[in-house]
């Protein structure tokens, strides 16, 4: 019986010793160092003005959109040539990019040079040239009318303080080069990996070439 | 009773002995225990946002009563000029009657600058370090809404290309959103107008809403948020840009301190495409009413079953 009792003693003591302690300590040492530590903070990118200001973000050079001064000093004494297509002298810096519209004078009036050219020898004013845009982009500029197209700033409500602004045709596009050249863009998200999945890892990754170019051929 | 069944009911000789574990192992094993206990909590002594008194029993936000509210935004106030010497305004304003915010999106116009990306963090106040950004921008192939094979980490030289399109996901604000319904403290919820909102206060980070959205359009502050002073927009919002606590939820408000006043959302605003389009559904006069009539309008993920006040639409 003695003998018996010695025996699950010394049992018991080994069992803790040998194992339950030991697994303890791995397991604290699992939990405190399995897995990433690294920690999440990147270096902050700071914020450019280009990125968020609505002044600054269109990042489009308006080229000559308004020339001061009285045009008939000059185009009195120019005989007006219908088809100029590079001008010259003062608007020598224009370079007209309007697609297959290609001549000054379709737009500009030929004999006043304070209009653009309505229908027939009708004259269209400055301050109203979404009327001459109209005459070639009249499905754009129902969309710009329905809201669809173009830029709105101010505000949804008119009340005080918020007064909405509807931008018109010029003053979003260059009449001369109406195609935006979208050569600002703001760069890429820094999240921490492990928060969001990454399609791209490089440049060369076939991966990311796999997600994004070759999508086409596999359909 | 037989002798056999005797000697089963009896206790056995090994039953009746004293406890086996020793003094010396009992002691030694309670010290262990305390150490690991103690190197397991640790952590806590350098937690680096413990909650104030008035934190701690602060109520639900739509059981606080106007002096509450006073009381808070001036705590808050006083925080944020202590941490970053600004001095910032916290307002609440309320949704205005008759009024449901939508917003419609031309993915025909879009090109994927990422201005909106950064016109919202400059207003919404995200963490710097590590990034939060509430909009991604999903670079497509043209010809299918692949959203498995979109990219959204595309470098800033791929924007505007002829090849892809890019769709812009944020909060869709949906009739009918998953997040509300399973977060188990009610910590989230939609306002009257059709916003959903989290109280940062009442969040406790389980990040049930987060794997519920199907936009993944909720961010969770895993590290404390860091902004600079200087990027900090003084003009705040209780429930949409004051400055978030780490382990809680965010997410896009529409900007609401600012649409609530009549405002434009920052997104909108900055767009150099004007693909962006925000307004009252509830108005038919309203901008995004007269697109939802006139234009081919469709839903990101309908079959979700969220009814999302977000529109998109392949507008000229």
């Amino acid at each position: 019986m003695e003998d018996n009792k010695k025996k699950v003693h010394f049992d018991k003591g080994e069992f803790w010793k040998k194992f339950l302690l030991p697994g303890a300590v791995i397991l604290v040492l699992i939990f405190l160092f399995w897995g990433d530590n690294k920690p999440d903070i990147s270096d902050p990118v700071p914020l450019k003005a280009e990125w968020y200001e609505p002044e600054t973000a269109r990042g489009e050079i308006l080229v000559n959109t308004v020339m001061p001064g009285n045009c008939f000093i000059c185009h009195s004494v120019q005989v007006p040539d219908p088809n100029v297509i590079q001008p010259q002298f003062a608007h020598a810096t224009v370079k007209l990019e309007h697609g297959a519209n290609n001549r000054c004078y379709n737009c500009h009036h030929i004999y006043d040079r304070d209009s653009l050219a309505g229908d027939g020898e009708s004259r269209i004013p400055f301050a109203t040239s979404i009327k001459l845009c109209a005459r070639c982009h009249g499905l754009i500029v129902k969309d710009w009318q329905e809201g669809t197209h173009g830029l709105r700033q101010g505000g949804w409500l008119v009340k005080d303080g918020a007064t909405p602004v509807n931008f018109t045709c010029t003053e979003c596009h260059d009449p001369h080069s109406p195609k935006f050249k979208y050569e600002i863009a703001a760069p890429a998200p820094t999240w921490p990996d492990k928060t969001l999945r990454k399609t791209r890892h490089s440049d060369d990754d076939p991966k990311s070439a796999y997600l994004t170019e070759s999508i086409q051929e596999r359909f | 009773m037989s002798t056999e069944e005797k000697k089963n009911f009896e206790p056995t000789q090994g039953d009746q002995q004293e406890p086996v574990i020793s003094r010396r192992y009992f002691l030694a094993g309670t010290a262990c225990l305390s150490v690991a206990t103690a190197v397991s909590l640790s952590p806590l002594l350098n937690a680096e946002e413990v909650p104030s008194g008035d934190e701690f029993i602060q109520k639900h936000y739509k059981e606080l009563t106007v002096e509450d509210k006073k009381e808070i935004f001036a705590r808050l106030e006083a925080q944020v000029k202590e941490k970053y010497g600004v001095a910032a305004k916290i307002s609440d304003p309320q949704p205005i009657d008759d009024v449901e915010f939508a917003y419609v999106l031309n993915l025909g116009r879009c090109i994927g600058c990422r201005k909106c990306v950064y016109a919202c963090m400059d207003e919404n106040n995200q963490s710097r370090s590590p990034q939060k950004q509430y909009i991604r921008v999903l670079k497509m192939k043209q010809g299918t809404i692949n959203l498995e094979t979109s990219s959204h980490d595309y470098p800033e030289k791929e924007a505007s290309s002829e090849d892809f399109f890019y769709m812009p996901v944020a909060c869709q604000q949906c009739r009918e959103p998953k997040c509300i319904e399973v977060c188990p403290v009610k910590a989230t919820w939609k306002e009257k107008d059709g916003i959903v909102v989290v109280d940062y206060n009442w969040c406790i980070g389980c990040r049930y809403c987060e794997a519920a959205c199907p936009y993944h359009a909720r961010r969770f502050n895993f590290a404390k948020p860091q902004i600079s002073a200087q990027e900090l927009n003084p003009d705040m919002g209780y429930l949409s840009n004051r400055p978030r606590y780490m382990g809680v939820m965010e997410k896009c408000t529409f900007c609401l301190h600012k649409t609530r006043r009549g405002e434009y959302p920052a997104c909108m605003e900055v767009c150099p495409t004007g693909s962006r389009q925000f307004g009252n559904l509830r108005d038919p006069e309203s901008t995004v009413r007269k697109i939802i009539e006139q234009e081919r309008v469709f839903v990101l993920k309908q079959e979700a079953g969220t009814l999302p006040k977000f529109y998109y639409t392949f507008a000229k």
